[in-house]
């Protein structure tokens, strides 16, 4: 839809500006032309309007030749020819129009007649269709800009929305029903630990829910969390699992909710808990020159069954720091030595929590 | 079942969740727990040893998971599975399972599975052969991982890649690997179904070969070749076992 015509009040504008137009051609037509100003204004108001809607069509123009991508030849030759045609049509209008006003009231002898001035018309239209044509241009491309932006916006929308439903299921909904599996069995056996573990819990849940929200949390907050989850954990796997937790000087360092989370629970489910004798999990973090690298390590099974679900949580971790840093986040994963190590390695920010 | 007791064995990798079906099989009278196990090979061992009536069995543990247990089992004991997910329950049914409990369950949701099973072993059922059932659910769920096989209560796992050929032996098929050998009581047929057929060629009517494992093939006779393996092993490939890994290298 042309864009004038979307809106009233862009019309009302555009028309006034080419009244103004129509005064300043009946006064070519009064003084140049001969004619009595009755005449010039019947006829010249009129022939601007017309125009003004003739070169509308300048808009269409614009659009279907776009200036990038198409030939200066081209754009020069289309232009003048759009122009001469548009132009002549007017002239065409004009006359017709010019010879009945002349009809009601006749100009006085010694008028000159409309044909004596035409070339000087036919050169105003042409230089009038340029103008509105390069007008036109300068719409086309701010829409083409204000489209770009609206767009990227809906592209963060999306990302954001995308970012939630994927911080949503990082929480295995199996955790919870083994966990409470757990606390089915404790009620009887040692009614105190069911409770520390609703406690634990509750906690963790509630933890989650309000760190999902926030942008960017410090890396204590992200460290108590998952000391909140192997904590839960423990309560399950007994003796098979213990944990070693050190934030070193990296504890003010922000980082994206959740990004651990989910590094650890891998650890547990497709490490420590495919072995006879379980083992440690591990988190070291620090931060030197910038950086911000957090390692998560564990011993692992090597004929352990390969074909698992870890691979969602950490793509999902890859993806998150992707779309946060770019280039600049490293995520590195790999077994070494029976052991399973995951290195993250991130732009270090320090600062409350958002 | 009158007069004897219910012998059951437990199998899980969490303690509470094995108390939680000992502290729920305590209202049941006749039912006696005869093992509690922590992993898979803890299971096949006992169930070896001690011929239990019924089995609880988690399906997510360290070595082996329950469907591994229930295939070097070999035979049927009655199984109720019990686990956080869902998404075994069709296999379950597959092998025949007598129920499938998901953690947490009740009391009452226990009570009726244990009826279920009671009625199981008074019905004498007709006993499915779990070697053709585990080997039937096998092809959808893709070539094996890895061979597990039995040796007495001893259980071995042996990572696919590890194996270097297979060799047809009577009704046995003889697993070579690491320098050792393994012989699982399984036809070359059914073995066929379950090995990566991008891995494993069927070279000879009696060899599936590991093509990692292939240093070159020479001509033996008329019509007749020989591959040589790195370690030197010399292996016959007939006619269309040749073809079939001309076709695959």
């Amino acid at each position: 839809m042309y864009p004038l015509l979307a809106r009233r009040s862009h019309l009302a504008v555009y028309l006034l500006l080419w009244m103004l137009m129509g005064i300043l051609l009946a006064a070519i037509l009064a003084l140049l032309g001969g004619l009595p100003w009755t005449n010039a204004l019947l006829g010249g108001l009129p022939m601007a309007v017309a125009y003004s809607f003739i070169c509308l069509s300048a808009w269409y123009v614009a659009r279907s030749m776009p200036l990038a991508g198409t030939g200066a030849i081209r754009v020069v030759a289309t232009a003048l020819a759009a122009a001469a045609v548009s132009a002549a049509m007017w002239l065409v209008l004009g006359r017709g129009w010019m010879v009945l006003v002349a009809t009601r009231w006749p100009p006085a002898q010694g008028a000159r007649t409309f044909t004596a001035i035409q070339t000087l018309l036919f050169g105003a239209g042409v230089l009038l269709y340029l103008l509105a044509l390069a007008v036109s241009y300068v719409l086309v491309v701010y829409e083409a800009s204000q489209e770009a932006q609206r767009r990227g916006l809906q592209g963060q929308v999306l990302a954001r929305e995308a970012e939630l439903r994927s911080l949503r299921a990082q929480i295995d909904p199996h955790f919870l029903f083994n966990s409470l599996h757990s606390i089915s069995a404790l009620t009887t056996a040692d009614p105190p630990s069911a409770r520390r573990m609703c406690l634990l819990l509750g906690d963790f849940l509630r933890q989650t829910l309000a760190l999902g929200g926030a942008d960017r949390i410090t890396l204590s907050r992200e460290v108590a969390l998952i000391e909140n989850f192997l904590a839960i954990e423990r309560v399950r796997f007994g003796d098979r699992l213990t944990v070693a937790v050190d934030a070193g000087n990296a504890g003010d360092c922000l980082v994206p909710p959740l990004l651990l989370q989910p590094l650890v629970e891998n650890a547990v489910t497709h490490g420590i808990a495919h072995l006879l004798e379980g083992g440690t999990v591990r988190v070291t973090a620090g931060h030197d020159g910038g950086w911000l690298r957090i390692v998560v390590d564990n011993p692992c099974d090597p004929d352990r069954p390969k074909r698992g679900g870890a691979g969602v949580g950490l793509a999902n971790v890859r993806a998150r720091l992707r779309a946060l840093h770019g280039e600049e986040a490293t995520l590195l994963a790999e077994e070494r030595s029976d052991r399973w190590y995951v290195e993250v390695t991130l732009p270090a920010t320090a600062g409350e929590p958002a | 079942m009158s007069g004897d007791a219910l012998r059951v064995v437990i199998v899980d990798d969490e303690p509470l969740a094995r108390t939680v079906v000992r502290e729920f099989l305590k209202h049941h009278p006749g039912v006696a727990v005869v093992a509690e196990c922590g992993n898979g090979f803890d299971a096949v061992k006992a169930v070896t040893e001690l011929s239990p009536d019924l089995m609880f069995l988690d399906v997510q543990m360290p070595k082996l998971n329950g469907f591994e247990v229930l295939e070097l089992i070999g035979r049927h004991v009655p199984v109720i599975f019990t686990t956080a997910y869902d998404q075994y329950a069709l296999r379950a049914f597959e092998v025949h399972a007598v129920d499938y409990l998901l953690k947490p369950f009740s009391e009452e949701r226990f009570a009726e599975a244990l009826t279920r099973a009671r009625g199981r072993l008074q019905s004498h059922e007709p006993v499915p052969d779990i070697d053709s059932l585990v080997a039937d659910s096998r092809p959808k769920s893709g070539p094996v991982e890895r061979v597990l096989i039995r040796d007495g209560s001893q259980v071995h796992v042996i990572p696919v890649e590890k194996i270097d050929y297979v060799e047809a032996q009577d009704d046995y098929v003889c697993f070579k690997a690491e320098g050792k050998q393994y012989l699982k009581d399984q036809t070359m047929g059914a073995l066929e179904s379950q090995l990566d057929p991008a891995r494993f060629v069927r070279i000879h009517r009696s060899y599936f070969l590991n093509i990692e494992r292939i240093a070159r093939v020479e001509l033996y006779a008329k019509d007749s070749r020989v591959a040589i393996l790195r370690d030197g092993t010399r292996l016959p490939v007939s006619r269309a076992g040749y073809a079939r890994l001309a076709k695959l290298l």
